[in-house]
C-alpha cells in the first residue's frame, strides 16, 4: 500500500507564504477531507503539490513512499499517481476530450507500446454514461463551452480513466446543482476502493453527506490546526470557523 | 547595410531573354493568343521593378530575400521519384507534375466526364477548349503586390491543370493536383484554373512539395477559382517547397451570386514564401472562407496578404489566418477588407492569430479595412500570443510530456481552421504533413 | 507676470529685411484682412528662417539647428506611399511661415465676424468674453487674472510655465537637453518643417515629486500662442511628479494659414505621469499634420486624450516611447470627419523595456463622405520580457457614402508579450434610432443621442468643461446628417 507524505510544507506565491508548515499523510484507501475557511490556502496547497509554477514550495517536503516528488516536474508528478481536481479547470479549444485522454493514457504507457484505440473507446463510454455525460461530448474540446456542472463531471471523468493513486480534489463541489452535486459525489464514491487516497478540499460540509471521509482536518491560515473524524466536520457545519479560530486563539 | 548601395541586384536574374527565347520555342501548338498573353507578361516582368523600401505592399518582407539569380530555370529535367501525396486518398482524378511536365495522371471517371466535367493538362485544354479556357485563364489578378511574380509565372508556365465543372454537376470526391520541384536551381510555375458553373460543386486539393528537403528552388504558382451562381468550390493546398525555396503564390476568387468558396491553405515550405490571396464577391449572397494555417520554423519567413473586396450587396466574408512561430522564423500577416460602395449589407470579418513558441520568432499583423458603405458589418481582430501557460499546466497534471502537450496545444490552436477541410482523408493527410514538419 | 506670448513688444533695431517684401503676398484663405507687423512672407528658403531667427533675437545654435532642419525637409519626399495623394496637393512655396502681430491690435470689430460664426460660439455655449478673441477680433483673451493666480501657484511648486520662446531664452540648458530628443528632426518631412520654423508653444518642467493639482492651460486655454501654426511644444515631469496639460478648444479655430504643423514632445522621467488632452476643430480647408510623441521612463505613464474635429485632413499619430520598464503609454482617440474632410489618425507605441503596457482606443464617426482613417504602429522587440499592448478601434458610419479605414501594424518578437488588436464597424440601428423616434425625438436628436452614446465612454475622460462643449460640437456636427 503506498501513502503521500506531506512534512512540514510552506507555499508562498511570490514573495507571500500561503501555507506556512502543512503536515499530512492519505494513505491509498483513505478518504480525507480538509476544510476551512476561504483564503486559508487550501487551493495553494493542492496545486503546490501538483506543481504548478506559479506556487514555491520554500521549506518542507512531499513524498511518496518515501520518495520526494518535487524534483519532478507537474507531468511526472501525474505519472507518478498525483491527480488534481481543478476548482477551475481551464478551456482547451480546438483538443477533443477523446484525444486529450488518450495522450495522457498514452503517455502513462511504456515506450513503443501503444493504446488500444478499441479498448480505449470502450472504457470511455462505460465511464461517459457512468457519469450520465453524452457521448457526443468525447469530440468537444476540453472544457471548452461547458457548463460548470459539466467541467467538474469532466474532471471527474478523466480520474476514472487515468486511475491516480492519489486525487485532490480542489472545491470539487463548488458550483453544482443538487442534481451534478449527486453526480459527481456518485462518481467518487465509485472509484473509492483501496487503490485510491482521496483528499476532498472543501468550505461546505455538503459533499461530505455524500462522500463521507475517514479523517476531517481544518486548515486555518496555512496549518492543519484540528483533526478528527466525519464528527468534526458536523461540528464545523454547527459552530461555523469562527468556532476554531477561538479555540486557537486560546490555545 | 553599406553593401547595398553598391551591389545591385538584377531585377530578371538568372531569368534572361535567352531562357524565355527557349521556353516559347517549346510552346508548339499552342494558341496565338495565349503565346502573345506571355510575351505581354515577359515584358511586363522585365520591365517591373524588385519590391523597394516604399513599396507599402512589401512592408516588414524581408527585400533583400527576394533575388531572381542563382536559379537554373533551363536545366531541370523531371524527377523519376515521383511524390507520393495524395495516392491513398480516394480522388475524382489525380495529375502529378515534376519539374513542370506532366509525370503521372489518374484520368477522371468516365460518368463525370460524359456530364462535361473536364480535368485536364492544361496544355491539352488549351488545344482542345480553348474559347472556354481562354474566357477565363489570367483574367483575374491578385492585385496585392506581386504582380512581376505573376508575370514571371504567365510568360514561363508550361503547363498546368484546367477544371471545369458544368452547371448542377458534383464532383464527389477531392482532384488531386501535386507539383514536384526537382534538382538544384529548379524554377515551378504550377498553375491551376478551377471554373464551376451554376449549382456545381467540386473539392480541390492541391500540394506543392520538393524531391529534396533542402535544395534552392524557385516557386511562382497561380491559382483562380471561379465559381457561378450557387457553385460550391472547396480548394485546398499544401504548399511544403522546400526549406530553401523562394516561393510566389497568387491565388484570386470570384463568387458570384450565391456562391460559397473555401480556400484553404497550409503554409509550411520555402525559405521565404508569399502567398497572395484575393476574394472577389461579385453577386449578392456570395461567400467566401479563407483560412489559412503557418508553421514557421528556423529562420523561415512568410508572407502573406490577403483581400476581401466585396463589390456587391449581401455578400460575407470570412478570413482566419493562423500562424506558429518557432525558432527565428518570421511572418507578415497584411490583409485588407474593402467594401465598394455599393455593398450594402456586407458582413465581413479577417481574423489573424499567431502562436509564439519561441523568443527569437516574430509576427507582424496588419489586419486592414476599407469600408465605404455604412450598413455593412465587418470587423477584424489579430492577436499575438504564447501558449496560455494554465492549459500546459493542466496538460502536464494530466501526466502528459511537455512536448507532446505543446503539439497537442499547437493543433488545438489549428483546430479550428483543420476542422474546416471537408474530408477526412484529407484531413488527415493534411495533418500527417504538419506533424512531419513539426518533428524536424 | 505677462502670460505666454511672443513676440515681445517691439524687435530691436534694425529690424530684420523680409526676404520676400514688396512681392504681391495676396494669399489665399485670409478670412480678414489683416496687416501684421511680422511677416516672412510666402515660400521658405534659407532666408525665411534668418527672418525668423532675427524677429525671435534667437541664439546661434537654434538658427543653426533651423537652417539644418530645413535641409532636412527639403530632402524627405512627402510620405505618399503610405498616406494619402491628398498631401500633393499642398504648395510649399505659397504659404506664410511666419506671422506675427507684434503690439498692433487686429482692425477688426464684432459686427465684421460672419454671423454663422457667432451662431456657432452661441450653440457651443462659448463664453461671452471669449468668442472675440476667438473670432479674431481681440488679439488676446484677457485671461491676465485668472491666469496669473494659476502660474503663480504652480511657480512656488517650482514649476516653470512659459511659452517655448521665452524657455528658450531662460532656460536655454534645461530646454536643449531634450528639445528633439523625443522628435528628431529627421522624424518626419513636417517634424522637419517645424523644426525649421516652430514659433510659439510651450515650456513646462514640472520639478521631482510635484503633482499639479490643476490641469495647465486650461485657465488660459485661448491665447495667440496656441493659435500658432508651427507650435513647439515642451514638457518634462520629473521623478514622480504629475501634469495635466490641456492644448485647443471646441470652438472653430478661424485660422488664415491652410498648414497646420506642430511638434509636442513629452518626457516622463521615472515614476512621473503626463496626461496631455487636444480638442481640436481646424476650420475645413486647414492641413494639420501633427507629431506628438512621449517618452516614458521606468513605471512612468503618458497617456494622450486627443479629439480631432474639422480640417480638411489631419494625419496625426500621437506616439509614446515606452523606454524604462514598468512603463505604461496609452492613447484614447476620437475623430469626427464631416464632408470634405479626413481624419488620419491613431497611435505608435515602441516598447523599449521590460513589462511595458500600452493601450488604444480610437473610436472614429464618419458623417456624410467624410473618412476617417486609423493608423497605428505596436512594435515589442525580442530582447524584451513581459510586454502587453491592446488596441480597440471603432468606426461608426452615419451616411451610406460614408467612409473608414483601419491600417494597424503590430510587430511582436518573442514569446512572452501579448498583443491584441480589434477593430469593428458599425452604423447606427434603425431599431435605435425608431425607439427614440417613437419616445418623441427627431430623427436628427436620436442620431446624435446614439453619436454621443457611441463616444460616451471615451468623452468621459476629458475634463468637465471641455466633454460638455464636446457633446454640443457632436449635435452641431450631426445637424443635416439626416433626413
Amino acid at each position: 500500500m503506498s501513502a503521500i507524505e506531506i512534512k512540514d510544507l510552506h507555499v508562498a506565491i511570490g514573495d507571500k507564504p500561503i501555507v506556512k508548515g502543512l503536515s499530512l499523510t492519505i494513505k491509498q484507501g483513505e478518504v480525507h477531507a480538509i476544510m476551512g475557511p476561504n483564503g486559508t490556502g487550501k487551493s495553494t496547497f493542492s496545486k503546490a503539490i501538483a506543481g504548478h509554477p506559479d506556487y514555491t514550495i520554500t521549506q518542507g517536503d512531499v513524498l511518496i513512499d518515501g520518495q520526494s516528488i518535487l524534483a519532478l516536474e507537474p507531468d511526472e508528478r501525474a505519472r507518478a499517481g498525483i491527480f488534481l481536481a481543478f476548482q477551475y479547470p481551464c478551456e482547451i479549444p480546438g483538443v477533443s476530450i477523446a484525444n486529450f485522454i488518450r495522450a495522457a493514457m498514452q503517455a502513462r504507457l511504456k515506450d513503443g507500446e501503444e493504446l488500444d484505440a478499441t479498448g480505449y473507446y470502450k472504457q470511455l463510454y462505460a465511464q461517459m454514461d457512468s457519469l450520465k455525460i453524452d457521448r457526443k461530448f468525447t469530440s468537444r474540446a476540453v472544457n471548452d463551452g461547458f457548463s460548470g456542472g459539466e467541467k467538474k463531471r469532466c474532471e471527474i471523468l478523466q480520474m476514472a480513466m487515468l486511475k491516480p493513486r492519489f486525487a485532490f480534489m480542489d472545491e470539487t463541489d463548488s458550483g453544482l446543482d443538487i442534481d451534478a452535486l449527486r453526480i459527481v459525489s456518485e462518481g467518487i464514491e465509485h472509484m473509492r476502493g483501496a487503490d485510491l487516497g482521496i483528499l476532498l478540499i472543501t468550505h461546505y460540509q455538503r459533499l461530505l453527506n455524500h462522500i463521507v471521509p475517514d479523517f476531517v482536518h481544518v486548515m486555518y491560515d496555512g496549518r492543519i490546526v484540528k483533526s478528527g473524524d466525519k464528527s468534526l466536520a458536523l461540528e464545523l457545519e454547527a459552530k461555523g470557523y469562527d468556532w476554531v479560530k477561538t479555540e486557537l486563539a486560546a490555545s | 547595410m553599406s553593401t547595398s548601395l553598391t551591389e545591385t541586384i538584377s531585377p530578371t536574374g538568372s531569368f534572361t531573354p535567352d531562357i524565355f527565347a527557349q521556353h516559347l520555342a517549346a510552346q508548339t501548338g499552342l494558341p496565338d493568343w495565349w503565346l502573345d498573353a506571355k510575351r505581354t507578361a515577359w515584358a511586363q516582368f522585365q520591365s517591373s521593378p524588385l519590391p523597394t523600401i516604399r513599396d507599402e505592399a512589401w512592408r516588414f518582407s524581408t527585400r533583400s530575400g527576394i533575388k531572381l539569380d542563382g536559379y537554373a530555370p533551363a536545366s531541370a529535367s523531371p524527377s523519376a521519384q515521383l511524390p507520393a501525396h495524395a495516392s491513398d486518398l480516394p480522388c475524382a482524378a489525380r495529375l502529378v507534375f515534376s519539374n513542370n511536365v506532366l509525370a503521372q495522371h489518374t484520368a477522371l471517371a468516365a460518368d463525370l466526364a460524359a456530364r462535361g466535367v473536364i480535368v485536364e493538362p492544361l496544355r491539352d485544354a488549351l488545344v482542345k477548349h480553348g474559347d472556354l479556357v481562354r474566357r477565363y485563364l489570367n483574367q483575374q489578378h491578385t492585385n496585392l503586390g506581386g504582380d512581376k511574380f505573376r508575370a514571371l509565372h504567365t510568360a514561363l508556365a508550361h503547363d498546368g491543370v484546367f477544371i471545369y465543372v458544368p452547371a448542377g454537376v458534383e464532383v464527389p470526391t477531392p482532384i488531386a493536383v501535386v507539383h514536384q520541384a526537382s534538382g538544384a536551381g529548379a524554377t515551378v510555375f504550377p498553375h491551376t484554373l478551377v471554373v464551376a458553373e451554376a449549382n456545381a460543386r467540386a473539392t480541390i486539393a492541391e500540394f506543392f512539395t520538393s524531391a529534396e528537403p533542402d535544395a534552392v528552388q524557385l516557386a511562382s504558382g497561380v491559382n483562380d477559382l471561379f465559381a457561378g451562381p450557387g457553385a460550391q468550390l472547396n480548394y485546398i493546398a499544401a504548399q511544403a517547397w522546400s526549406s530553401q525555396t523562394l516561393a510566389f503564390q497568387h491565388n484570386a476568387i470570384t463568387a458570384d451570386r450565391d456562391a460559397r468558396i473555401l480556400a484553404l491553405n497550409v503554409h509550411l515550405g520555402g525559405r521565404q514564401a508569399r502567398h497572395e490571396s484575393h476574394s472577389r464577391l461579385i453577386g449578392p449572397g456570395a461567400h467566401s472562407e479563407m483560412l489559412a494555417l503557418t508553421v514557421a520554423q528556423g529562420t523561415q519567413e512568410f508572407d502573406q496578404r490577403t483581400l476581401q473586396t466585396h463589390q456587391a450587396p449581401h455578400t460575407s466574408s470570412n478570413l482566419l489566418y493562423k500562424n506558429a512561430l518557432l525558432d527565428s522564423a518570421r511572418t507578415i500577416f497584411s490583409g485588407l477588407i474593402v467594401v465598394e460602395p455599393d455593398a450594402q449589407k456586407t458582413d465581413a470579418y479577417q481574423s489573424n492569430r499567431n502562436l509564439m513558441l519561441s523568443d527569437t520568432a516574430e509576427a507582424n499583423s496588419l489586419p486592414g479595412l476599407e469600408i465605404q458603405a455604412n450598413d455593412v458589418r465587418c470587423s477584424h481582430g489579430a492577436t499575438t500570443s504564447r501558449l496560455d501557460p494554465e492549459q500546459e499546466f493542466y496538460l502536464l497534471a494530466r501526466g502528459i510530456p511537455k512536448a507532446q502537450a505543446a503539439e497537442l496545444l499547437l493543433f488545438g490552436f489549428f483546430e479550428k481552421v483543420l476542422g474546416e477541410i471537408p474530408h477526412e482523408g484529407l484531413y488527415q493527410t493534411i495533418r500527417a504533413l504538419i506533424q512531419t514538419k513539426l518533428k524536424k | 507676470m505677462k502670460p505666454p506670448s511672443e513676440p515681445e513688444a517691439t524687435p530691436a533695431a534694425p529690424a530684420p529685411v523680409n526676404p520676400l517684401a514688396g512681392l504681391d503676398q495676396s494669399v489665399s484663405d485670409f478670412s480678414y484682412d489683416v496687416k501684421y507687423d511680422y511677416d516672412a512672407g510666402t515660400g521658405l528658403t534659407p532666408a525665411t528662417i534668418d527672418y525668423i531667427s532675427s524677429v525671435k533675437k534667437e541664439a546661434a545654435w537654434i538658427r543653426e539647428f533651423r537652417h539644418h532642419a530645413l535641409k532636412v525637409f527639403e530632402s524627405k519626399p512627402l510620405p505618399t506611399h503610405w498616406a494619402t495623394k491628398d498631401l500633393e496637393t499642398l504648395d510649399f512655396s505659397k504659404i506664410r511661415y511666419y506671422l506675427s502681430q507684434g503690439a498692433q491690435k487686429p482692425k477688426r470689430t464684432w459686427e465684421e465676424v460672419p454671423d454663422d460664426i457667432k451662431k456657432t460660439f452661441e450653440r457651443l455655449g462659448v463664453p461671452e468674453h471669449e468668442r472675440k478673441f476667438l473670432a479674431g477680433v481681440d488679439a488676446q483673451f484677457d485671461s491676465e487674472s485668472a491666469y496669473s493666480s494659476i502660474k503663480e501657484v504652480v511657480a512656488k511648486q517650482g514649476v516653470i510655465f512659459m511659452n517655448s520662446t521665452e524657455a528658450l531664452r531662460e532656460h536655454p540648458d534645461l530646454f536643449r537637453k531634450w528639445f528633439g530628443k523625443v522628435i528628431p528632426t529627421s522624424d518626419n518631412k513636417f517634424s522637419a518643417l517645424n523644426s525649421a520654423v516652430f514659433s510659439g508653444g510651450s515650456f513646462i518642467y514640472v520639478p521631482p515629486g510635484v503633482k499639479v493639482a490643476h490641469p495647465l492651460q486650461a485657465y488660459f486655454r485661448i491665447n495667440a500662442e496656441n493659435f500658432g501654426q508651427f507650435e513647439r511644444t515642451l514638457i518634462i515631469v520629473d521623478e514622480g511628479a504629475e501634469l495635466t496639460y490641456m492644448e485647443g478648444c471646441t470652438a472653430p479655430k478661424f485660422s488664415t494659414s491652410t498648414l497646420h504643423s506642430a511638434v509636442v514632445e513629452l518626457v516622463a522621467m521615472k515614476d512621473a505621469k503626463i496626461q496631455y488632452i487636444t480638442v481640436q476643430n481646424w476650420a475645413p480647408n486647414v492641413y494639420n499634420l501633427v507629431t506628438k510623441r512621449g517618452l516614458a521612463h521606468e513605471n512612468a505613464e503618458i497617456k494622450w486624450i486627443d479629439c480631432n474635429i474639422g480640417s480638411h485632413l489631419t494625419m496625426k499619430y500621437p506616439g509614446v516611447v515606452l523606454k524604462g520598464r514598468k512603463a505604461r503609454g496609452e492613447v484614447v482617440s476620437i475623430a469626427l470627419a464631416n464632408d470634405g474632410q479626413h481624419q488620419d489618425t491613431g497611435a505608435k507605441m515602441i516598447h523599449l523595456a521590460d513589462e511595458t503596457t500600452s493601450t488604444i482606443i480610437s473610436k472614429s464617426i464618419s458623417v456624410g463622405q467624410g473618412r476617417s482613417t486609423y493608423r497605428g504602429i505596436v512594435r515589442i522587440p525580442k530582447h524584451l520580457k513581459g510586454c502587453k499592448n491592446n488596441t480597440e478601434c471603432d468606426a461608426l458610419l452615419i451616411n451610406t457614402n460614408s467612409r473608414t479605414d483601419t491600417y494597424p501594424a503590430i510587430t511582436v518578437q518573442g514569446q512572452t508579450h501579448a498583443a491584441q488588436h480589434e477593430a469593428s464597424v458599425s452604423k447606427v440601428s434603425e431599431e435605435m434610432i425608431f425607439y427614440m423616434q417613437q419616445r418623441g425625438l427627431t430623427e436628427a436628436q436620436a442620431m446624435s443621442l446614439a453619436v454621443n452614446g457611441f463616444v460616451n465612454d471615451l468623452v468621459r475622460q476629458f475634463p468637465m468643461e471641455y466633454s460638455v462643449e464636446l457633446k454640443r460640437l457632436i449635435d452641431l456636427e450631426m445637424e443635416g446628417s439626416v433626413g
